[in-house]
């Protein structure tokens, strides 16, 4: 199923309304056994754009009422980020990350994380093969283009470190060897706020490697009751296939990073991070690394829509999403609302933001 | 950059200087003032802004204000008029000390001379460089009020009133606009180095406009109470007490020649009388010669002594006729403590407040209240000696009399010697004193209010008494000061009265008696003499003024060239009035119409002045746009250009547009407009600018920006004027004529080039509108 006939667009308004044409087309079907991981098509940011635009319609129709959700998710993949969902129990988190995974066809694996899952589960183990008279590695569930880790917080510590570890190197180190993990690797985790019973909170430098926080919120009525006509007989799961493969999406990936961020953007990413920094609410400003995500989410996202440029509204609109995660409020500041602190930080993130000016990088002045 | 503190001190400054009004004349001292304090704090605000340290811009700030000094006052003596030279600096000291003697010597309201003026601008000049050092270069702007109190309190030294309490609350408005400028400026480099958010977009522009709305209402204030305040004029010499700058030593003649000198008379006082002929009205009487002038003998004021019995003049025997006259007197414009009465006094009714009175001045005073607004009604003694009885008085002088008889050690001896070759032959005081009056009436003197003045001899001393006898040329105060030392050489004891003329009889006429009018140039000054039996005689040796009366005329000829004093009442000719004009037909009307166009003509151009600063910000709206336009259509310049002009017509319109902005998020407001929002061509002209402003901004290879040149701008001009006609025809009619007159634009650019409305942490050049606000 190729989408990549989907006409161009650049104009980042005329963009939403951007049909993808023949999406439904027939296409080749893919090996079953051997999927490709390293090969990579050439893709054009117009491409881009029509090829993203087919993976939201298919997870939309999974996941109603959802856009902005789901955009975000798409952005983080495409930006070669992790993403973490927080919300409570049964509102879409998982769906989300599989309609993702199934959108794209590529190798996808999920971990439920529970107390007992011992970090071999997920990084593999060496067996000792009797017949062979050596050690074999065996892959754990990390080995994949897009790891569903679900519930990430109920694991111990120790395993959430394995994995945390295995995003930031991307790659397995086992018995002294190293397995260098597929291209496409997207952990996209899932996990209940905090507060909730049994769980073992991610602690700041481990929330750090996740480009991305979303969280899903109640769907409205109206999407409520959809759900229910829609999800009736069959788990709508089934219904999705993949609109992209592999290689095209690691072209996309490639397009993306290709995406230009002039001075004057990177200077307000600086200038909005460094407000956390020293934002009187804050007791915990966001990282350096932090302002490196934002700018490659922001190019991913303009990718999304076909620009080949980095606007500071794209900053805008990720901003509370990569960086909110990271910033830690002060108890002061927080007082009485520390029941919802994601809220109280996406308050103050837009606060910085409003009163962050955004430069030009133009005199255009007369 | 700052620019708006400067402006904020000068507002204030000029507002504190403002005060001033209570006690000078006129009000072009104030432009000239503001001129000279605009030019310190421009000059200072120059200086910094090409990085000129900060302790040395006072010094060069002061070359600035002599610059500009050399410029107002130099006369053409600088160098290009600009630089001072040995000459400049001659001239300036004589203006000082023209100024310092001038302040000593008027009254209020003062007369503002080159001299005030030229300190009036050196203060203001060092006011402004002091309040430039305390509040911008010490950053110590809440000090910068401190000297402004020195305009401010300084009319409370001189007249009871204080500054008046327009000019007080103005001060206080600016004032708040410095402190709230200041805060504004403060919370900006705060914002500069990061946290302080929550001085966010809307804080900001709010602090600007509550800060332009306090400037807006001082100016518009101050402009109104100039039209609308009268001037006060027709003040006599206010003889305060406690005065400190004018008339602080008591010389009621030197201000009564300034009075003389005033260019423009005003009204003084009106009163009807049964006198036979139109009385003097006395203010008070001087015996005490000393030093530069003549003083009234100190006396004490006594409660005791009100107006309500006033015992009979001294020395006044039952023989000498006289009759009463009763004079119904109201003031106009004399603003003093001392009452104007027709001479000798008997009772006084009708006055407010306490009043008491001194046998030996018989000068009707106050120490609490004034004569402003009095009406009274004086009963007077009009004495009828003969020359009889004048002649053969003789005898011991009374006791109190004595002092009257004192000549001073240094007295030139010229004045004994023409006194006494006057007096020759003469066989009684009486005769002598007629004599004396005679020659000094006679064709030698000649009446010149100005000469004594130009040549230095002014006021009633001795020495000046010697050098008027030889130049022969002077005014009231020099021909009765004269007769009255030239009496006392001659042994007959002398006074000298300050007062009013009789005025003028106009032809209304109330229960049968006519209304006289006095005026200021009616102030004037005359001996008495004093005669055993007879008492305090007046003598009138000024010639062209007052009428001589019957005891003193000469003997021989009642009607030689000395105007007399016969039926109809001689009217004195007015220094500046044509001496061959009669002014007795003058009516009150006349000086009413002459005073109504001279306000007309104030309010008219004070109008025209403010209909033309309200043109100017819409003109230079408009030349920004023209030439931009140029620009555009010449290639010179691009998208981005385009969208600061866009930018600029939407806040024209009243769209609220912020340092925070996106370019996207203003053309989602601009979009939302009702003009815009209905028309899809305006909408797709509007994404074009968008797209390729944003690419101008942010794609690769266009950071410096002018766009693509050549046919893109026509096409850019094109899709401006569409999204310009789309807002515009959505806007109501009070939008667009705001658009047009009082574009909103130009403040936040002005501000912006000021260095108020810029607020990126980049410095440099952020270009105009792309500020972004809360998303949600």
């Amino acid at each position: 199923m190729n989408v990549f006939p989907g006409r161009l667009a650049t104009d980042p308004r005329s963009a939403a309304a951007t049909t993808v044409a023949g999406r439904r087309e027939s296409a080749t079907s893919l090996d079953e056994d051997g999927i490709d991981v390293t090969s990579e098509a050439d893709v054009t940011l117009g491409e881009v754009q029509g090829a993203a635009q087919a993976i939201i319609r298919n997870v939309e129709s999974v996941i109603d009422g959802k856009h902005s959700a789901v955009q975000i998710a798409l952005t983080v993949l495409l930006a070669e980020g992790h993403l973490l969902i927080e919300d409570v129990p049964g509102v879409g988190k998982t769906m989300l990350a599989k309609a993702l995974a199934k959108s794209v066809d590529c190798s996808v694996s999920r971990i439920q994380f529970t107390p007992d899952l011992l970090p071999s589960d997920v990084t593999g183990v060496s067996v000792y093969n009797q017949a062979e008279r050596r050690f074999e590695f065996k892959p754990g569930a990390i080995f994949a283009n897009i790891v569903i880790g679900d519930e990430i917080n109920r694991a111990s510590p120790k395993t959430q470190s394995a994995l945390l570890e295995c995003m930031e190197e991307r790659q397995v180190t086992v018995d002294g060897h190293s397995y260098p993990l597929a291209r496409p690797f997207t952990v996209v985790a899932t996990q209940n706020p905090i507060e909730m019973e049994g769980t073992y909170a991610l602690p700041e430098a481990q929330r750090d490697r996740f480009m991305a926080r979303i969280s899903m919120g109640y769907p409205d009525s109206a999407s409520e009751l959809a759900m229910l006509d829609s999800r009736d007989l069959t788990s709508p799961l089934s219904q999705i296939d993949a609109v992209v493969t592999g290689a095209q999406l690691r072209g996309m990936m490639t397009a993306a990073r290709s995406v230009f961020a002039s001075a004057a953007v990177k200077e307000y990413a600086v200038a909005v991070v460094r407000a956390t920094r020293d934002d009187r609410d804050l007791r915990l400003g966001a990282s350096p690394r932090a302002t490196l995500q934002l700018i490659r989410a922001a190019k991913a996202q303009a990718a999304l829509h076909g620009r080949e440029y980095v606007l500071p509204d794209d900053v805008d609109s990720l901003a509370v999403a990569v960086l909110g995660h990271r910033l830690v409020p002060t108890t002061r500041a927080l007082g009485h609302r520390s029941q919802d602190s994601a809220l109280f930080i996406e308050e103050t993130v837009r606060r910085i933001l409003a009163a962050t000016p955004v430069p030009t990088g133009s005199q255009g002045r007369l | 950059m700052r620019w708006p503190l400067s402006l904020s001190l000068l507002v204030l400054l000029m507002a504190g200087c403002s005060a001033l009004g209570a006690i000078l004349s006129g009000s072009a001292w104030w432009l000239l003032l503001l001129i000279v304090a605009g030019v310190v704090f421009g000059a200072a605000a120059g200086f910094r802004r090409f990085g000129v340290p900060a302790p040395v811009v006072p010094v060069l700030s002061f070359g600035a204000l002599v610059l500009a000094l050399t410029l107002f006052f130099g006369g053409g003596t600088g160098l290009l008029w600009l630089i001072p030279t040995g000459d400049t600096l001659a001239r300036f000291t004589s203006l000082v000390t023209a100024g310092l003697r001038s302040i000593q010597t008027q009254g209020t309201p003062a007369e503002v001379l080159d001299g005030i003026l030229f300190l009036l601008a050196v203060g203001v000049g060092l006011l402004a460089i002091l309040m430039d050092g305390l509040a911008i270069g010490l950053r110590l702007p809440a000090l910068a009020g401190v000297p402004v109190l020195v305009p401010l309190l300084a009319p409370g030294f001189v007249v009871s009133e204080g500054a008046d309490a327009a000019a007080l609350i103005s001060t206080a408005a600016a004032y708040l606009l410095v402190l709230r400028v200041e805060m504004h400026l403060r919370g900006l480099s705060a914002n500069r180095q990061g946290g302080a958010a929550e001085l966010g977009a809307t804080g900001t522009s709010g602090a600007v406009r509550g800060a332009v709305i306090i400037a807006a209402i001082g100016i518009v204030g101050a402009l109104v109470l100039s039209v609308v305040v009268p001037v006060r004029d027709g003040g006599a010499f206010g003889s305060r007490p406690n005065s400190a700058l004018f008339s602080a030593g008591v010389s009621p003649m030197i201000d009564l020649g300034q009075d003389l000198r005033r260019p423009k008379a005003g009204p003084a006082l009106h009163y009807r009388t049964t006198a036979t002929e139109p009385p003097y009205l006395a203010l008070l009487t001087l015996d005490d010669i000393k030093g530069t002038s003549w003083l009234p003998r100190p006396v004490e004021a006594d409660p005791e002594k009100s107006v309500d019995a006033i015992a009979d003049p001294p020395g006044l025997s039952a023989q000498v006729a006289r009759t009463e006259a009763i004079t119904s007197i109201g003031i106009d414009g004399v603003n003093t403590d001392l009452l104007p009465v027709p001479v000798p006094a008997t009772s006084i009714a009708g006055l407010t407040g306490q009043w008491s009175w001194s046998n030996e001045t018989r000068a009707i005073s106050s120490s609490r209240s004034s004569t402003v607004g009095q009406r009274y009604t004086v009963t007077s003694l009009e004495i009828q000696p003969t020359r009889e009885q004048l002649r053969e008085s003789g005898g011991r002088y009374p006791a109190g009399i004595e002092p009257s008889l004192l000549v001073p050690e240094d007295t030139p001896a010229i004045i004994g010697e023409t006194a006494a070759a006057v007096a020759q032959g003469t066989e009684s005081n009486y005769d002598a004193a007629v004599a004396v009056q005679d020659y000094l009436r006679g064709n030698d003197f000649s009446y010149d209010t100005e000469a004594p003045v130009e040549d230095g001899y002014d006021g009633g001393s001795a020495e000046v008494i010697a050098t008027f006898l030889e130049v022969k040329r002077g005014y009231c105060v020099h021909f009765s000061s004269a007769m009255a030392l030239m009496a006392r050489t001659l042994g007959i004891p002398s006074r000298v009265a300050l007062g009013y003329l009789p005025g003028t009889r106009t032809s209304t006429v109330i229960g049968g008696l006519n209304r006289y009018d006095v005026t200021s140039d009616d102030l004037h000054a005359w001996p008495e003499l004093y005669f055993v039996g007879v008492g305090w005689v007046p003598f009138e040796p000024t010639p062209g003024r007052g009428s001589v009366p019957d005891y003193a005329q000469p003997e021989s000829s009642g009607t030689s060239g000395v105007p007399t004093g016969g039926a109809a009442p001689e009217i004195a000719p007015r220094p500046n009035d044509d001496p061959g004009l009669p002014s007795v037909t003058t009516d009150t009307a006349a000086t009413v119409e002459e005073d109504l166009p001279a306000t007309l003509w104030r309010i008219a151009l004070v109008a025209i002045a403010l209909l033309l600063l309200l043109l100017v910000p819409g003109v230079v709206r408009q030349l920004s746009r023209r030439r931009r336009r140029r620009h555009l259509a010449s290639g010179r310049s691009g998208a981005p250009l385009a969208w600061q002009e866009l930018a600029d017509t939407a806040v024209d319109h009243g769209v609220p547009v912020f340092d925070t902005f996106t370019t996207r998020e203003l053309a989602a407001d601009i979009r939302a407009r009702p003009g815009v929002r209905d028309t899809p061509e305006a909408q797709d002209a509007l994404d074009r600018l968008l797209v390729a402003t944003e690419q101008a901004h942010y794609a690769r290879g266009s950071v410096a920006g002018p766009g693509q040149p050549g046919a893109a701008g026509t096409g850019l001009s094109a899709d401006l004027d569409l999204v310009v006609e789309a807002l515009r025809r959505g806007s109501t009619a009070l939008e667009r004529v705001r658009a047009l007159l009082i574009p909103a634009s130009l403040s936040t650019s002005v501000l912006r080039r000021m260095g108020l409305a810029r607020t990126a942490p980049m410095g440099a050049d952020t270009a105009a509108n792309p500020h972004r606000a809360a998303d949600a």
